[in-house]
């Protein structure tokens, strides 16, 4: 019989795994066995508790029935009704408990006539209370009958109770048995289980990891290129023989193909080679390779010899636009300068803007100060105006005085022809006195020259007050002209305080327009450094491409020589 | 040194007519008068007719008589007729103002008010050193004319300018 690893595997497991199913089954009987002791257990302590329970509804009756008897209130009578219901419940759960145990059962059924014997026994001393007094009852108690029922009843109870007790014990010892069988089966059974895994698990590992750790070795090395390996394990015919035999195919399949890419590789392309099979990927790949190596080098050949004509026709060109390069930065270059000197005009041109801008401000300030001079001079034409009414109103005075002057010059003046005309008469006068009279015509004489002292005075006075009124009159009029000047001044400083005005709205106007013009200028200048620094970035460029342009005369050379040296290489296959 | 005795002859001369005292006038012959002035003209009258000057003022005229009687004036409480000798003489008319004066003159039985432009002053003159009217001076005035001195004041007769009958309204109007 041939032994493969599968069954060698199957055989040491399954022997492991059926022990453990007989550990299992052993287990489940011993736990099953002892759920079912448990049972029992507990059944015989219900009976326990209900025997108990059955003892103390009956004490309970009875003392209730007591209370009555005592105290003859019907208040006591509600409890014991109920402890009577209760012990009727009791014994009937207690027959139903003890159905399946034959010799309880018996004892159960005598229990029945006891106990209706007990309650009728209470209901009659009841009675006989409620009928007559207490000490018809008291000498029923003392008679005795129910207490000896009472006696009886507790004994019967007892034995079922012991019963049970002993039943318990009994079952305790068997179930302790149980548990010790189970035990030693299930110990005993895993522990033939783990050495006949182990066992076999041992024996399956040296048949099987030994020859696979040799292929993994082989495999290694065909991994890292080494075609020369061979695997040799004896005459096997499990599952690892056929896999060195396997291995062996493999080998010699990549030798061949090895062979084939050698051929390639040195430039023979007219190797064929058959694929091992249909899904032989690498024959398939290397059959398709070499076609397509034939159709690449053929093309290769052509395009080397087109990009042979074609770099030289490159070369050309590159020449050229070399030249071209170089002319056109030469052009760039003066560009740049011209660019540069329109630069400085437009920075002169925004000089000379803010420049502007800065006398038309100043010039708005002078023209505010114009305004102010103005608004000054009207004030000073106000106050040579007022002065010269003030002086037009002391002209009148004077006029006026110079009237009463003339009044009173009038006055004097005839005072001093009135002296004359008393000189003349006193003069007649002494001429009448004769010789007598010749000292008071000298007086007379005198007064009449003093007369005409006065009166010549008088006249001068007239003659300069006529000059003073002349001259008041001129004053008066020159005043009146003075007046008229002034308020033309007036008017005159006004139109010049408007012109003013205007040319400083006019100066404003133009400060304005000069800012503006400064501002467009400087930005005409910004602009201007933003193309002198464009040109810049041009003429660097235009540099650049100068070099470059050089750089691709000098590839254009290389690429040519490229396609030379690729013609020869192509021309070296052999298709 | 003839020349020199000659010369010294001459100054001696000389001075002796200026120390020599004037020759008094004889005082009778001296006529004291009242120069006035009428229209440019110089005129004068005696003294002793004369009782008063006054400023001319407050004139009332008077309707119904003759042009050289200007009108009537309150001296003093004394009505006075004013007598213009510009009309009466046909002066050249200057109109009246204040500056004219009345010279109050009297004769027995006549007191009058004469008009005149301005009154000059007191003077004394000779009597003799009166010439005759000259005949250019006015053809009216020289019937009533004492004479024309050096100086060509003209000095009126008084007395018979006030005796003229032509000068006595009531009468002529009676």
């Amino acid at each position: 019989m041939k032994w493969n690893v599968g069954s060698k595997l199957g055989l040491g497991f399954g022997a492991a795994l059926a022990i453990f199913v007989l550990v299992g089954i052993a287990s489940w009987q011993s736990t099953r066995a002892q759920s079912e002791e448990a049972r029992l257990v507990a059944h015989t302590h219900d009976v326990i508790a209900t025997l108990a329970g059955l003892d103390s509804a009956v004490r309970r009756a009875e003392s209730e029935q007591r209370g009555y008897l005592i105290t003859a209130e019907e208040r006591y009578l509600r409890p014991y009704e109920a402890a009577v219901a209760e012990i009727n419940t009791y014994r009937l759960r207690l027959v139903d408990l003890v159905s399946d145990n034959p010799r309880q059962s018996a004892r159960a059924q005598e229990l029945g006539p006891a106990l209706a014997d007990r309650v009728a026994r209470l209901a009659e001393s009841l009675e006989v209370r409620r009928r007559q007094d207490f000490q018809a009852v008291q000498a029923v108690i003392i008679a005795g009958q129910g207490k000896a029922a009472m006696d009886k009843l507790h004994d019967q109870i007892e034995t079922m109770a012991q019963e049970e007790e002993r039943l318990l014990e009994t079952r305790a010892v068997a179930s302790a048995e149980a548990m010790r069988a189970a035990n030693q089966t299930v110990i005993g059974g895993t522990l033939i289980a783990l050495l006949v895994a182990g066992v076999a698990g041992f024996a399956i590992t040296r048949n099987v990891s030994g020859p696979l750790r040799k292929l993994t070795a082989a495999a290694d090395r065909i991994a890292v290129g080494d075609l020369g390996v061979s695997v040799d394990l004896g005459e096997r015919s499990d599952e690892i023989g056929l896999l060195a035999q396997a291995f062996t195919r493999m080998t010699r399949s990549l030798r061949s193909m090895a062979g084939v890419a050698e051929l390639i590789a040195a430039g023979d392309l007219r190797a064929s080679l058959q694929p091992q099979s249909a899904e032989d990927a690498l024959g398939h790949a290397f059959v398709k390779m070499i076609a397509n190596l034939r159709a690449q080098i053929g093309g290769m050949l052509e395009g080397a010899t087109v990009l042979g004509s074609a770099a030289s026709e490159i070369v050309a060109s590159t020449t050229q636009l070399a030249a071209g390069a170089s002319e056109s930065a030469a052009a760039v270059s003066q560009t740049t300068t011209t660019v540069e000197e329109i630069r400085q005009t437009a920075q002169l041109a925004s000089q000379k803007a803010r420049a502007v801008s800065d006398t038309a401000q100043k010039t708005v300030q002078v023209s505010a100060t114009g305004r102010k001079s103005t608004e000054d001079s009207l004030a000073g034409m106000a106050r040579i105006r007022s002065q010269m009414e003030a002086i037009g109103a002391s002209m009148m005075r004077l006029s006026e005085q110079t009237q009463a002057i003339g009044q009173i010059i009038a006055s004097v003046e005839d005072l001093a022809a009135q002296s004359n005309l008393l000189a003349v008469n006193a003069a007649i006068e002494a001429a009448k006195a004769g010789e007598h009279g010749k000292g008071f015509g000298v007086v007379a004489q005198e007064v009449k020259t003093l007369a005409e002292q006065s009166r010549q005075a008088t006249d001068r006075v007239r003659a300069l007050l006529g000059d003073i009124q002349k001259a008041t009159t001129a004053a008066v009029m020159a005043t009146e002209q003075g007046s008229k000047a002034v308020d033309a001044g007036n008017r005159q400083t006004e139109v010049a305080g408007e012109s003013i005005l205007a040319l400083a709205g006019s100066a404003n106007e133009a400060a304005l327009a000069a800012t503006q013009i400064a501002a467009s200028s400087q930005q005409q200048l910004v602009g201007m450094d933003q193309v002198a620094g464009a040109m810049e970035s041009i003429k660097q460029a235009s540099t650049q491409n100068v070099a470059s342009a050089r750089q691709l005369e000098t590839a254009a050379r290389n690429l040519n020589d490229l396609g030379q040296r690729l013609k020869g290489l192509v021309a070296s296959y052999s298709i | 040194m003839s020349a020199t005795d000659s010369g010294r002859q001459v100054l001696r001369e000389r001075a002796r007519a200026l120390a020599r005292v004037p020759e008094e006038p004889a005082s009778h012959q001296r006529l004291e008068l009242l120069e006035f002035r009428l229209a440019q003209e110089r005129y004068a009258v005696e003294t002793r007719h004369v009782s008063d000057v006054h400023p001319f003022r407050d004139l009332t005229p008077l309707p119904g008589t003759p042009a050289f009687i200007r009108g009537v004036v309150n001296l003093r409480g004394r009505l006075l007729a004013v007598f213009d000798l510009k009309k009466f003489f046909a002066l050249p008319e200057q109109g009246i103002t204040d500056l004219h004066s009345i010279i109050v003159v009297n004769t027995p039985g006549l007191e009058l008010g004469l008009l005149a432009d301005v009154v000059v002053g007191v003077r004394q003159v000779d009597a003799g050193s009166l010439a005759p009217a000259l005949p250019t001076l006015s053809d009216i005035a020289a019937e009533y004319l004492k004479g024309v001195n050096a100086e060509r004041v003209v000095v009126l007769d008084l007395d018979r300018l006030l005796a003229d009958p032509r000068i006595l309204v009531n009468h002529q109007s009676t």
